[in-house]
């Protein structure tokens, strides 16, 4: 195991998580090479941006600090991880015909984001208030079209390629609980409530409430970012939400 | 109930799994280095497109057989110690990158759901389920009103699963439905999810049973046993999970077969009399024709409908074998829904391989229900990346997904594979866009149907009966696609489908087409030890049919 200085070990996105000290990195020594090699590359210093124009780079940071809710260090740094990918172009290849292939439609949906704001605030989309921000991102989610494009596909674009860099992550590793790469280690202890020795039990202790109520804390918390206007279509998109 | 067979039995007809490396290496880099090397000038016996479920197969079958024979692959010869890792987001290289285009009203996402390239096709990182179909998979017509008849009846293909069921080898329970049968090897010890499974269905009065999954259950050769670490989609490092690159491969190279990978095939070629004599690639950046006096197409059902369309020639202008408009139609995805329970336990449901436990109570027409054919259900377990598209799919984002998230350990997911019919409309076509050779790409349209739509409400209430049986307090649904087949279809003749039964195109008697875009109908079984079966199916029959002279080659 390489050396970790103290303030490295068991982070967790914004110091948030259930699994109190869990590090999946101190496992490190029972990976194998390759694996250990692209884990890490994660955690090294990102290199400078080569995809986004500056413009793209403030409206996307924006997005996924907003899709993610990274509202504080330590950030897992999603902006940088997405640009590197666009720039190598490594996308799944597949795109819908309503939509351009995948690095021109991050151009083409950022600049419609962008364009929204100032239409409807009067300034770019990375200078809302978040409320703003948040407001115009459900609008999005709850729509059928978007600028001439299929809404659910662009929000499929953006979660994907958010989800992806954020889950990818050792840190949010961390939050979840997730034993991440396991050859040539392996699991012995399989089945419910089963735990390998160095696995940590879930343990609630800065919110200690039932699932329903912590899911229901974290919806109203997000709602209160879309209050009105559009307070009833909100509640009937969130009722679904609740079924 | 079948013999069990032996390793002898095995390994007089396959010794893979005796000739990988029983050390820590996963590959044998002599055996690579040493693999016999054809010509572009040798007239091959045969030449395979493709060195997937149905290519690898033939290629080894016919090796033994003495056949000069090679498979090119449009993609790397893996090695698991170099290529693979254990890790969700670095896996993207096992899938087919190149661009496609999704249209229709439906459109099918492809990528790492139902894509391979390299060697062992996307059995490299299919999660390992070998179902059979059942016997009225094959008269869905006859019997139901709807899909089509397949040329041959279950019991052509039963001693091919049985052959294949042991050199994979499969793992599971005694198996009660469709033709009730056993497996070579005992079912696995489930992890969380497959508990959870087992506990909602046997509360809900369903049935279910461990398996069949294509891992080894003890001593199987040179495979390593399951280590239980969950990224069976990854690529199995271990070389526990079966895939052709550890099942078949070994046994073609010791048989002198050649694997040529990296090679993208850009055309099918015929002479001037008509019959196929070799194929055009691509490969180190230098285009080559190979010789071979037959060629069998096993691209699988984007790929295969494509090279086909790629090669129209003079009297073929809309496509090889597209004569009566066949090829690239009646293309099949199952819908494939899954859902997730949400448990006060921890499942952790990312350790065990993700095959674990398999309901097909609802598989066959049930004159009760408004829709035709049915659906199975089997364990699935997303990785966190996966998980999170799960969850984002219910609308969730922001600090709601997050939450969810950190919940993670405590959900458990159920999968179904319903049968989706096939639709003369749902097709592979070129789209305008090329790929790095210049070659247009596949444009894939989907557009399910009534049937379609009824089956996967139906699977989602069965899946949510079951979680919520086993003591779920929330249970999510993400709709989605899994597999591919069709394309090219059997059929017994050439207005319903591109080949015979016995895999031989209608057009041009040498060309053959032996991957899973032949299969008329798909029932409602994960794909890929059916496409192994009729590719070995097909082998047989060659082999026979060049011993008795009525076709190419002559007898060894």
């Amino acid at each position: 195991m390489p050396f970790l200085p103290p303030s490295r070990r068991a982070v967790t996105p914004g110091g948030r998580g259930r699994f109190a000290g869990f590090d999946v990195l101190s496992e490190l020594d029972r990976w194998d090479d390759v694996t250990a090699g692209v884990i890490l590359a994660r955690l090294d210093p990102q290199p400078d941006y080569s995809f986004f124009t500056p413009a793209e780079q403030a409206t996307a940071d924006a997005l996924f600090d907003r899709l993610l809710a990274q509202d504080k260090e330590p950030k897992v740094p999603v902006l940088q991880l997405v640009d590197q990918r666009l720039a190598l172009d490594m996308t799944d290849g597949w795109f819908y015909e309503d939509m351009p292939e995948d690095t021109d439609a991050w151009r083409v949906t950022l600049a419609a984001l962008d364009d929204d704001a100032r239409h409807k605030h009067g300034a770019p989309f990375h200078a809302l208030p978040w409320g703003d921000q948040a407001v115009l991102l459900q609008g999005i989610a709850d729509a059928e079209a978007w600028h001439g494009l299929k809404a659910g596909h662009v929000w499929s674009l953006w979660t994907r390629y958010a989800c992806a860099a954020f889950y990818s992550h050792p840190w949010a590793w961390n939050e979840i609980g997730f034993g991440g790469p396991a050859y040539p280690r392996g699991y012995k202890n399989i089945g419910v409530d089963a735990r390998e020795r160095w696995e940590t039990p879930d343990r609630v202790d800065h919110d200690p409430v039932g699932w329903a109520e912590r899911a229901e804390q974290a919806r109203r918390s997000r709602q209160a970012l879309t209050p009105s206007p559009d307070d009833s279509e909100t509640d009937q998109s969130q009722g679904t939400l609740l079924g | 109930m079948t013999r069990r067979l032996t390793d002898r039995d095995v390994r007089g007809r396959n010794d893979s799994a005796w000739l990988i490396p029983d050390g820590q290496d996963r590959t044998d880099h002599q055996a690579r280095a040493e693999m016999r090397r054809f010509a572009d000038g040798d007239e091959l016996d045969l030449v395979i497109v493709g060195c997937g479920a149905g290519g690898s197969v033939i290629l080894q079958r016919l090796a033994r057989a003495g056949w000069k024979v090679a498979a090119l692959d449009a993609g790397p010869f893996w090695d698991p110690d170099r290529d693979w890792v254990s890790d969700e987001l670095a896996s993207h290289r096992l899938y087919w990158t190149d661009p496609r285009v999704l249209a229709g009203d439906d459109p099918v996402p492809l990528g790492s759901n139902n894509s391979g390239r390299g060697v062992g096709g996307s059995m490299v990182h299919f999660a390992g389920y070998t179902p059979r179909f059942h016997p009225s998979d094959f008269k869905t017509y006859t019997a139901d009103g709807v899909g089509a008849d397949w040329p041959f009846a279950y019991d052509e293909l039963r001693p091919y699963y049985e052959q294949l069921e042991a050199e994979l080898p499969v793992a599971g329970q005694d198996w009660p439905w469709g033709d009730p049968h056993s497996y070579p090897h005992h079912a696995h010890p489930v992890g969380g999810n497959g508990e959870i499974f087992l506990r909602g269905a046997a509360a809900a009065g369903i049935t279910a049973r461990v398996g069949p999954v294509a891992i080894p259950n003890g001593r199987f050769g040179h495979r390593n046993h399951c280590i239980y670490r969950g990224f069976c989609l990854q690529g199995c490092k271990v070389n526990a999970k079966a895939s052709p690159l550890i099942t078949h491969i070994p046994d073609a190279i010791a048989h002198g077969a050649e694997v040529r990978a990296e090679a993208m095939v850009s055309a099918v070629v015929l002479d001037e009399t008509g019959r196929a004599c070799g194929v055009r690639y691509f490969r180190g950046g230098v285009e080559h024709f190979q010789r071979a006096r037959m060629v069998a197409v096993a691209g699988y059902s984007i790929e295969t409908p494509r090279l086909l369309l790629l090669s129209a020639e003079r009297r073929y202008p809309d496509g090889l074998l597209n004569n009566c408009g066949q090829v690239g139609r009646y293309v099949m995805v199952q819908g494939a829904a899954q859902t997730s329970g949400r448990f006060d336990e921890e499942i952790r449901m990312y350790k065990a391989p993700p095959p674990e436990v398999t309901s097909e109570d609802f598989y066959e027409t049930d004159p009760t229900k408004p829709y035709q054919r049915g659906f199975s259900i089997q364990n699935v377990s997303p990785l966190p990346i996966t998980h999170a598209e799960h969850v984002t799919a219910q609308g969730h984002w922001g600090e709601v997904l997050r939450e969810y998230m950190r919940d993670y350990v405590h959900w458990a997911t159920l999968g179904s594979l319903c049968e989706f019919l096939p639709l003369h409309d749902n097709t592979v076509t070129l789209a305008e866009h090329t790929d790095r050779f210049g070659l247009p790409v596949a444009r894939f349209a989907y557009t399910q149907c009534d049937n379609d739509r009824l089956l996967m409400g139906a699977a989602q209430e069965k899946m949510e009966q079951i979680l919520n049986a086993a003591g779920a307090c929330e249970v999510m649904t993400i709709k989605r696609y899994a597999h591919l087949v069709g394309g090219c279809r059997m059929a017994t003749n050439e207005r319903d489908g591109v080949v015979d039964g016995d895999l031989h195109s209608f057009a041009v008697p040498n060309l053959l087409i032996t991957d899973g875009s032949v299969l008329p109908t798909q029932g409602s079984a994960n794909p890929a030890l059916t496409i192994m079966a009729v590719a070995a199916r097909c082998a047989d029959r060659l082999i026979a049919a060049s011993r008795a002279g009525t076709h190419l080659p002559r007898c060894y």
